[in-house]
């Protein structure tokens, strides 16, 4: 047991944690110390689909994917990773199967395309043209954004991991944190099984855990955590280059650049009490909707499941930024199912928010204060 | 060699029936794993490596490993271990992922 002292404490070794620990370093923060209870991207982000979209129907849930999308295309540079990030940019295809789909999509391609995001609204035949074994006749339409994608969640993380250690940051894993001391209304530090570390500054970046930690410094969350259960197939030849997605009835699907498909769905009547096991029914329904939409995958067999937590917020937004109550103590947390793909500007702007920079992005409207005031715009599109 | 028992599969030793492998007409019995008649008459290789193209034979005979796909009456990732084999079957070597196109 060692203590020691750091000038910002960041709990969580996800694509969040990583990130903000890196965007901290670059801007020539000292001693900035990671910890992860197990190993990095054990939680939400090791075990999410993977998927990238600039395709929100809010308009700071486009900006904030803008950012982070157009940071993964250059990322293996920028990061000077000796791997790969597995960025494969055959965008997203979200059909719609209602009218109401129909109203919304163009709506929030309106939207998109205001801010600079190429999307556009397709007919059942385009979209066939891009996602050949899509049976068409189910769809009125659909949206589609090539720059929209999927890459590789644990290359992802650990190149930020790599270059934030080559910048100095510390990475603490196996390591959990235990409690937080406050002191007059400011952080003092953390308690962790590894020894006590003396810090000013604490970022909650705990995903599905966001709201225990918080608790540990008497803040209330309105968040909670919902599983989310995914399935994986055996690979096959590449034949799908687009993340198939649909809301209403609920899925998306894309196949890795190792050739296996990967899918998942949600489910209202998910357990919230952090379990992260598998279910029966979750592998009925998901491969009835995967074959009714994607008629030759029934020839796949899957290999496996796994969960993971969505740390979901009141309006599906993230929570960011320092919180009134305690000072010193930063959220980045309540991702609602997207805090991989928020990854890159999730590092930026928590950063400038812990060294009191002007915003990349203006986020201010995403504090936890935003809910006691009622001032929430919901995000109509997640799965 | 023929494999006549197995520690996990039953199998039942059926009449002999005809099927071909790559083209070339070959015999085995009706009801034994694929890979069991093809090991009978001296195929070792079932398939290759999707990276480095190495060979690859018979090794878990239990369904699990993927060293034995093969495209099957068309079909690829036939796990041709624990297939049974019928009467006129086109078994062909696999190469690269299995298309399902």
């Amino acid at each position: 047991m060692m203590n020691k002292t750091a000038s910002v404490v960041i709990i969580g070794g996800g694509i969040s944690g990583c990130a903000i620990a890196y965007s901290l370093a670059k801007k020539g923060v000292k001693d900035v110390v990671v910890v992860e209870r197990e190993y990095l991207c054990s939680g939400a982000t090791g075990r999410c689909g993977a998927g990238v979209r600039m395709q929100w129907g809010t308009e700071m849930n486009c900006k904030l994917a803008k950012y982070s999308i157009e940071f993964f295309e250059t990322a293996n540079e920028e990061l000077e990773y000796e791997y790969d990030i597995e960025f494969k940019q055959g965008g997203y295809l979200i059909i719609a199967a209602t009218e109401k789909e129909v109203e919304q999509f163009q709506k929030n391609i309106k939207l998109q395309n205001s801010l600079g995001i190429p999307s556009r609204y397709i007919t059942p035949k385009e979209a066939k043209e891009i996602v050949p074994h899509m049976d068409e006749t189910q769809i009125l339409g659909a949206a589609f954004n090539p720059k929209d994608g999927h890459l590789n969640p644990f290359h992802t993380t650990q190149a930020y991991a790599n270059a934030a250690q080559r910048l100095g940051v510390e990475i603490m894993k196996f390591t959990e944190v235990t409690g937080i001391d406050v002191e007059n209304g400011k952080i003092k530090g953390v308690q962790t099984t590894k020894g006590y570390i003396s810090t000013p500054v604490v970022v909650n970046a705990a995903g599905g855990y966001s709201q225990l930690i918080s608790k540990m410094v008497g803040v209330e969350m309105p968040v909670f955590s919902e599983r989310h259960q995914i399935l994986v197939t055996e690979p096959v030849a590449p034949m799908q280059g687009p993340m198939f997605m649909s809301f209403s009835q609920n899925i998306y699907c894309q196949q890795t650049p190792h050739g296996s498909f990967i899918m998942g769905r949600g489910d209202p009547n998910e357990p919230r009490d952090l379990r992260i096991t598998s279910s029966w029914d979750f592998l009925e329904e998901m491969a009835k909707t995967c074959i009714r939409l994607l008629p030759p995958l029934r020839e796949l067999r899957m290999v496996r499941q796994w969960s993971g937590l969505y740390n979901m917020s009141p309006d599906r937004q993230p929570i960011y930024g320092p919180v009134k109550e305690v000072e010193g103590f930063y959220l980045a947390c309540g991702f609602s199912g997207h805090g991989f793909m928020f990854g890159p500007v999730t590092g930026v702007v928590i950063s400038e928010a812990i060294l009191g920079e002007e915003p990349t992005i203006p986020v201010h409207m995403l504090g936890l204060d935003r809910f006691e005031k009622g001032e929430l715009i919901l995000e109509p599109s997640v799965v | 060699m023929r494999i006549e028992s197995h520690p996990i599969l039953t199998f039942k030793k059926g009449r002999k029936v005809k099927f071909t492998y790559n083209g070339k007409e070959m015999e085995g019995y009706e009801g034994e794993p694929i890979a069991a008649a093809l090991h009978a008459q001296g195929v070792k290789v079932l398939g290759y490596s999707p990276n480095r193209h190495r060979p690859r034979g018979f090794y878990c005979a239990i369904g699990n490993c993927s060293s034995c796909l093969m495209v099957v009456n068309g079909k690829p990732n036939v796990r041709t271990c624990v297939e049974k084999l019928t009467e006129g079957m086109v078994v062909e070597t696999q190469r690269g992922k299995g298309d399902l196109k």
